[in-house]
């Protein structure tokens, strides 16, 4: 780390009177050299073993879902059906085994998983759009209109989740990929829409918020430019927050029969057809389901460490 | 014998950059019914040694590293925590800057003040209940019977700075300790508690160190003063001799930067300021530590290649630097 | 004191906060008037010094002078033209003129933005100039707040309390305002910085014809910014007139009160400096 610059090296300005020490009004000192914020996030992320672990999980299995299928051998939609391999155990030819109609269970698994983790992952961010949306316009309004829209909230939190998403599903009629997506977005946005309110509360309350005011900012430019990219940091941790409800609510409903119907696959559908043969043959039920286990642990996980990295209070407690 | 004897002090804190020396080197004493003002801007190490002195610092990251805190005979480094914890509020208690965080919110103020009651002397219920009314009335909160009962959130701030003196004279400690007391309190609150910290001192015959940044506090209640830079003593003396012939330049700065409420022409005036920063406390420069913002800093004298001692200028009166005003031949350039 | 040539003129300023409260529907109990109907002028190229303690109605004040919370009732005359009654667009416009110099220099700057961003801002919001012509003025403000313009591009947090004041000042001044109120600009700092800061303003004002209303609880620094001083207590202004008149020949006893509570570097005066607080003692009332 450097020392500040040796004042009297810096130019005095004209102004200055003969009593003050010289270069007092000029220059001053360079920039203390201090970790950039986001490195020392990282830096802190990575001290924590569980989250980095199950942060190399994840990125593994996405990567496996998504390489897979291009180079497995086997092409699950247009192979034909071939009842003599079904139901085989694991072996050379198919790691995992293969399924009543004798399909590679490893590239079921990766296909189903894509599917998964899309849902997964178009549904958080999809909640997050409409909670920011939601929770900006009532943290920033405040007053009356914020009032009525935390108790409509309020109202909302008091629906099941599950029975919610069903029923959305039944009204849209359809249950691919993107209906999915926005069922399970409707039914679980409350607690992204109330933590983003909160943050953008607290935001509100910085001078730098009311000097862009002083300076003639109209209200738009100052929740875009000022208070929602100061919200970063709590998005990037719902997200992680809100993964694991979401594949597990997919994984649910499509295990019950309510979720994504054939020819798509996700986990959960996968699951439910080993259902019947499970005691006989437990790997076509056990496999998708340990997956679905892995994913929604591992985002805890990263989750956890996230909170931990970015969140500067539980920082302080180890420090102090 | 002092009251509390302080020998080459160095409290160092070790983090993932380096050891930080917040406290690299300090030495004072403090004598009972006598008050001891340490003074400094932020950063110098003045809390740090304080929280030092009574086994605060957070272990890890810190830790004292040398030096001696020698209090009634005992040394306080070389002690176990529970014999400190049996001497905390006891035998030296400390108070800190900010009221609103000092108490708890959810104990009503009885309680907080009983609770160090019951913990060096096992008063009885009524017995704490009426030594605790006679505590607040010592600092003198009005209707102290009836508030009593109240919770933090119903006093104001300067009211809640003289419950935690209450907490911290409820075992008549023979050493008190305040961090920077009235930071955070108006400018007539603050008067009020310095007033009330002297009469305390006196009546109590305590011995006091007073941590602040305020040299007008330091003017008001110390009779010894102690002024820190970069985690060491640069200038020590007795308080008027301080304020009538400071020797050090960064004493004489620290002056000359203060506004002036009283005199003439003080709206045209311009104020001494002091250019640049404080050093860096993990790879503190090798010779004088206020060399680079030094007015007459010289390199042919070695400020910046050897640390000045600390050496006595007068009787009664340290300082640590090459320059210090009664030996500058003329104005420098 | 009021002269029809003055800067800004304040009327029977007002401003009431409800205080609400109520178990399932939220009722307005009563109203705190933390500014009290007060009066007050600032000629072109003066300070005025806004003193007080905790409570005052001092920051409030200035707030409602730059119209940053609508005052309740009263008149703000600002280039002679009467503030309470301007439009939202034509209040936008004015805003060029009055800025402000807040007193945290760690929640004064937007974390996210870069210096640079954090001057200029001022500068976009109203249009002025290309981005070139933007940059350039960026780098000229910076340089003459005594903030290395090579920086430009670097955060908030990478800087210490004085030179993040700097900044602030450097966006107070982009637009060229005429007046600017200082909210406590100099409480968070060092007493060395303070100085610098401080210094720092004065030639501003000086090299710029800047007309500063400054509001501070610290009497000292007060002291040595203002030509008039105005005391605060409890909403309402108890005493005004030329600094030196009220620092040497207070007339109101909360005056006399603030004046002997200050603490000041002379330790000969200690004694009877408790002596006079001590007979005033009654002013100050604790709850």
């Amino acid at each position: 780390m450097t020392l500040p610059a040796n004042p009297r090296d810096a130019v005095a300005t004209g102004t200055a009177a003969p009593d003050v020490v010289a270069g007092a009004g000029a220059q001053a000192g360079a920039p203390i050299e201090q970790a950039n914020l986001w490195r020392d996030a990282w830096r802190r992320y990575i001290q924590n073993r569980g989250a980095v672990v199950a942060g190399a999980i994840f990125v593994a299995f996405v990567a496996f879902c998504v390489i897979w299928p291009i180079i497995t051998p086997y092409d699950i939609h247009n192979d034909p059906v071939n009842f003599s391999q079904a139901y085989e155990g694991p072996s050379l030819k198919h790691p995992l085994g293969t399924d009543k109609l004798g399909k590679d269970l490893l590239t079921k698994l990766a296909l189903g998983g894509r599917i998964s983790i899309a849902i997964g992952i178009g549904a958080t961010l999809t909640i997050l759009l409409i909670g920011v949306v939601y929770g900006s316009i009532a943290g920033f309004a405040g007053g009356r209109l914020d009032n009525i829209q935390m108790r409509l909230l309020d109202a909302l939190y008091g629906l099941p989740y599950l029975p919610f998403a069903i029923i959305v599903l039944a009204i849209i009629g359809t249950n691919n990929l993107w209906t999915m997506v926005i069922a399970l977005s409707i039914a679980s946005w409350f607690t992204a829409a109330r933590i983003v309110r909160g943050q953008i509360i607290t935001l509100k309350e910085n001078d730098y918020v009311r000097a862009a005011k002083a300076v003639g900012a109209r209200w738009y430019r100052v929740l875009t430019r000022h208070l929602l990219p100061n919200t970063l940091g709590i998005l990037i941790i719902a997200i992680f927050l809100e993964l694991p409800g979401v594949i597990l609510g997919e994984a649910f409903l499509s295990f019950i029969g309510l979720g994504i119907s054939p020819p798509d696959a996700s986990l959960g559908s996968m699951a439910q057809e080993g259902r019947e043969v499970y005691r006989v043959h437990p790997n076509v039920i056990a496999i998708p389901s340990i997956a679905i286990a892995v994913l929604v642990l591992c985002a805890n996980f990263i989750a956890d460490g996230m909170r931990d990295a970015l969140d500067p209070r539980t920082r302080e407690t180890k420090e102090h | 014998m002092a009251l509390l004897q302080v020998e080459n002090l160095r409290t160092h804190f070790f983090t993932r950059e380096g050891a930080v020396k917040a406290v690299d080197g300090v030495s004072f004493s403090v004598e009972a019914g006598k008050t001891l003002g340490i003074v400094g801007e932020s950063g110098c190490g003045k809390s740090v040694t304080a929280l030092s002195l009574m086994g605060l610092i957070p272990r890890p990251p810190a830790r004292i590293v040398e030096g001696s805190v020698t209090f009634q005979g005992r040394d306080l480094t070389k002690l176990s925590e529970g014999d400190l914890e049996d001497i905390r509020g006891r035998e030296m208690a400390m108070i800190f800057q900010d009221p609103m965080t000092s108490l708890n919110p959810t104990l009503r103020i009885r309680t907080q003040i009983t609770e160090v009651l019951d913990r060096h002397f096992g008063y009885s219920k009524d017995d704490a209940r009426k030594r605790a009314v006679e505590l607040l009335e010592e600092v003198r909160i009005p209707r102290a019977a009836e508030r009593l009962d109240d919770y933090p959130h119903r006093f104001s701030g300067g009211m809640r700075q003289r419950v935690m003196i209450a907490i911290a004279i409820a075992c008549n400690p023979k050493l008190l300790i305040a961090d920077e007391p009235t930071t955070a309190l108006d400018v007539t609150v603050q008067a009020e508690i310095l007033d009330l910290l002297d009469d305390l001192r006196r009546d109590h015959e305590m011995g006091m160190i007073i941590i602040t940044h305020d040299m007008g506090v330091i003017a008001e209640t110390a009779d010894q003063v102690a002024v820190m830079y970069a985690g060491q003593i640069v200038e020590q003396a007795q308080t008027e001799e301080l304020f009538d012939r400071p020797e050090h330049p960064y004493t004489e700065a620290l002056l000359g930067a203060l506004p002036q409420l009283e005199g003439e022409n003080v709206r045209m005036g311009r104020l001494r300021s002091i250019p640049g920063r404080p050093p860096d406390l993990i790879a503190p420069p090798e010779g004088c530590r206020f060399a680079p913002r030094c007015p007459h800093a010289n390199l042919s004298d070695g400020c910046a290649q050897r640390l000045p001692e600390l050496r006595q200028i007068r009787t009664g009166h340290l300082v640590r630097s090459r320059h210090p005003a009664s030996e500058r031949q003329a104005v420098p350039v | 004191m009021s002269t029809n040539g003055a800067l800004l003129q304040v009327r029977d300023l007002r401003k009431e906060f409800p205080v609400k409260s109520g178990f399932l529907v939220e009722r307005v109990t009563h109203t705190v008037n933390a500014v009290d109907g007060i009066s007050f002028d600032i000629a072109e190229g003066r300070t005025l010094g806004l003193v007080g303690e905790s409570g005052s109605g001092k920051s409030t004040t200035g707030y409602c002078v730059l119209q940053l919370l609508k005052p309740t009732a009263g008149s703000i005359r600002f280039q002679g033209k009467e503030l309470t009654k301007l439009g939202r667009e034509e209040i936008r416009r004015m805003r060029r003129e009055m800025q402000i110099v807040f007193q945290d220099p760690y929640s004064s700057l937007d974390p996210r933005m870069t210096v640079g961003d954090i001057v200029a801002e001022p500068l976009d919001v109203h249009g002025v100039g290309s981005r070139r012509t933007r940059r350039a003025r960026v780098r000229e403000l910076l340089d003459v707040v005594g903030f290395n313009p090579d920086y430009v591009n670097r955060y908030p947090h990478e800087f210490s309390g004085g030179q993040r004041q700097r900044v602030g000042v450097a966006r107070a001044l982009a637009l060229n305002p005429s007046l600017i109120v200082c909210d406590e600009p100099v409480s968070a700092l060092d007493v060395s910085i303070q100085a610098q800061i401080l210094n720092l303003l004065k030639d501003l004002q000086r090299d710029f014809g800047l007309t500063y209303l400054f509001i501070s609880h610290d009497l000292a620094v007060v002291r040595s910014m203002s030509d008039d001083i105005a005391v605060m207590k409890d909403g309402q202004i108890v005493e005004t007139g030329p600094a030196d008149d009220v620092y040497e020949r207070p007339n109101h006893e909360y005056t006399r009160a603030l004046l002997t509570a200050v603490p000041v570097p002379d330790p000969r005066r200690m004694r009877d400096r408790r002596a006079e607080r001590r007979k005033l003692h009654h002013v100050i009332a604790e709850t």
